[in-house]
């Protein structure tokens, strides 16, 4: 029950931040998701004839994906801008804890939620997918660890949405992002020519917004079971880099903010 | 133990005015400038909208100042860099994690203020009790009710025994019952040498609790002082209760007078009551009460402003 953490008083809030979602049964909502669906997949696999496992993996991560995603921007969305709204800051803010720590805190108290979420729901489609007879490939890892960042790129781009818009604008922002980060990729932007005003601005597309397409390696993991781990850590640290560069945008917006 | 001086603060419209600087600009603190004394309990009125919140807001660095400075004894930490570890801070209309349980968010609390276990555990019981708050530790926030809400930050707020406590509007909204408790518990505090500063904009609150009181209009300071200066400042009345059946038929009196069934109700200057009262002994007229008239908020701040908008006693 308690947590007391003199000089950690990050941990101090993750882990309140943490109880606060688990009591508001967020993770029961996610276990129900998580089963349906694995009924899903598996009546998938049903009509999958010779292939079921394939089919049980693809739908499993495609959607524990996209579960996780949407858990990251719709709860994302309210981690700190429900805060100031409810007041609740005031009342945390009054205490010895800087405005980045407890920025820090509720980030990480939310990064558990979406690894627990991981791992549940990895976790079902992956027992299925041996069940059914499936291999385990190290990929498919690489595969959960990029769901991961993605969902961490996306928790802070909605939170600094939130601090400077409404919730629903920042919802809407960053499902747009999501998308187009998805989007926007290699072999898109070759069908412009590179002369062209759009061709110009989607080659430089990237270099400011999310290449989330660089962290979906799910068609490598269902058909060539292979990539180079060159390609990989860069992968890695593309999303970490990128990861980092949004933290520290977003303790800086928040440190400057009038909460009124 | 706490200065503010000078500050200014400033809240523009929206992105385009905030361009223009020119339209859309609302003054909230307008060059506020007052002291709070070790050990005083003092009240911020005001009426809505005059600032009160905007200036608790600013003094615990919610809000940034755009001029002005707040400066911290050196008693609420080095240099005033660690001031929030000597104070209790409770907003206006607190609300809390509701799915957290009472005692789950005053560990939480407690926690940030670096207590240790032994403490928190400690410090629950004892201002829960206090608070009678008690029974509810163990239920989720969101099934309190105001009251409760208000005594479970008021708990939070006392939880690492802070040498300056902050209350924003801490009595509104509560049943008579709950507020006469709020204003022993905070009366208390104070007497165990805690300083107290909480806004409010019933100036009864601050007369009961408070022995100094900073009074604030539009973001300016009209006074700062004594809070019995303020009350008996300008013209005061009293009301006489009397019998209508002592009264004999040659008894006079140049005044206001409301005529009951069996009394008659005469309001008299304060300036005159010791004579209207000698002449009710002389003639053996019986008196059922003599109510001083209270004035309102406004009708203070009205009396004794000045045309510049300074309050003079």
């Amino acid at each position: 029950m308690f947590v007391t953490c003199k000089d950690h008083k990050i941990l101090t809030v993750a882990y309140y931040t943490f109880q606060a979602l688990l009591k508001s049964r967020v993770l029961f909502h996610i276990i129900l998701i998580g089963l349906l669906l694995l009924f899903i997949s598996f009546v998938a696999g049903e009509f999958a004839f010779g292939i079921a496992e394939r089919v049980v993996l693809d739908f499993g991560l495609g959607t524990l994906s996209l579960s996780t995603m949407a858990i990251s921007i719709l709860m994302g969305a309210g981690l700190i801008s429900d805060e100031i709204e409810s007041r609740t800051i005031y009342m945390t803010l009054s205490r010895p804890i800087s405005r980045v720590s407890f920025l820090l805190g509720k980030s990480l108290g939310m990064g558990f939620l979406l690894i627990s979420n991981v791992v549940i729901s990895s976790s079902l489609t992956l027992g299925f997918y041996i069940y059914l007879g499936g291999e385990l490939n190290p990929l498919i890892f690489w595969n959960i660890l990029y769901t991961i960042l993605e969902a961490l790129i996306c928790l802070f781009i909605v939170m600094l949405f939130s601090l400077v818009a409404n919730k629903a604008l920042s919802v809407i922002f960053t499902f747009f992002l999501y998308l187009s980060g998805h989007a926007v990729n290699d072999e898109f932007i070759e069908k412009f020519s590179l002369s062209s005003p759009m061709g110009f601005l989607l080659e430089k597309y990237h270099y400011l917004f999310p290449g989330f397409h660089k962290l979906n390696i799910k068609n490598f993991l269902l058909y060539q079971k292979d990539l180079e781990f060159n390609f990989l850590l860069k992968t890695l640290g593309y999303g970490f880099f990128y990861l980092l560069a949004l933290v520290l945008l977003v303790c800086f917006v928040f440190e400057r903010k009038d909460l009124d | 133990m706490l200065t503010l001086k000078g500050i200014t603060k400033i809240f523009r419209g929206h992105f385009l005015d905030s361009i223009s600087r020119k339209r859309g600009l609302f003054t909230a603190l307008d060059g506020l400038s007052f002291t709070l004394g070790e050990g005083e309990a003092v009240g911020l009125l005001g009426a809505n909208g005059s600032g009160k919140t905007t200036s608790l807001r600013v003094i615990m660095g919610f809000t940034k100042a755009d001029r002005g400075e707040v400066l911290f004894d050196s008693k609420l930490g080095p240099m005033g860099r660690d001031f929030r570890q000597n104070v209790g801070f409770l907003p206006e209309r607190p609300y809390f994690y509701p799915d957290l349980t009472g005692r789950d968010f005053l560990c939480f609390m407690g926690a940030l203020n670096g207590m240790s276990r032994k403490g928190i555990r400690k410090s629950i019981i004892e201002w829960s009790e206090r608070f009678k708050i008690d029974f509810a530790l163990d239920s989720k926030i969101k099934i309190y009710s105001k009251g409760m809400l208000q005594r479970i930050g008021l708990c939070s707020a006392l939880l690492h025994n802070p040498k300056l406590l902050i209350l924003d509007e801490p009595l509104s909204g509560l049943d008579p019952i709950g507020r006469k408790e709020l204003k022993d518990a905070i009366r208390e505090v104070n007497r165990q040498g805690k300083t107290v500063f909480f806004s409010t904009h019933i100036i009864q609150d601050v007369e009961e609790i408070c022995e100094k009181v900073i009074f604030i209009e539009k973001g300016k300071l009209l006074y700062e002082g004594a809070i019995d200066k303020l009350m008996t400042s300008g013209e005061s009345f009293y009301e006489f209760k009397i019998s209508k059946r002592s009264v004999g038929k040659n008894f006079e009196w140049n005044g206001n007078t409301l005529e009951l069934e069996d009394f008659l109700i005469i309001t008299v200057s304060g300036e005159d009551r010791l004579a209207f009262l000698k002449k009710l002994i002389d003639k053996e007229i019986d008196i059922e009460s003599i109510v001083p008239i209270r004035s309102s908020l406004e009708e203070i701040f009205y009396k004794v402003k000045n045309r510049e908008g300074r309050i003079c006693l």
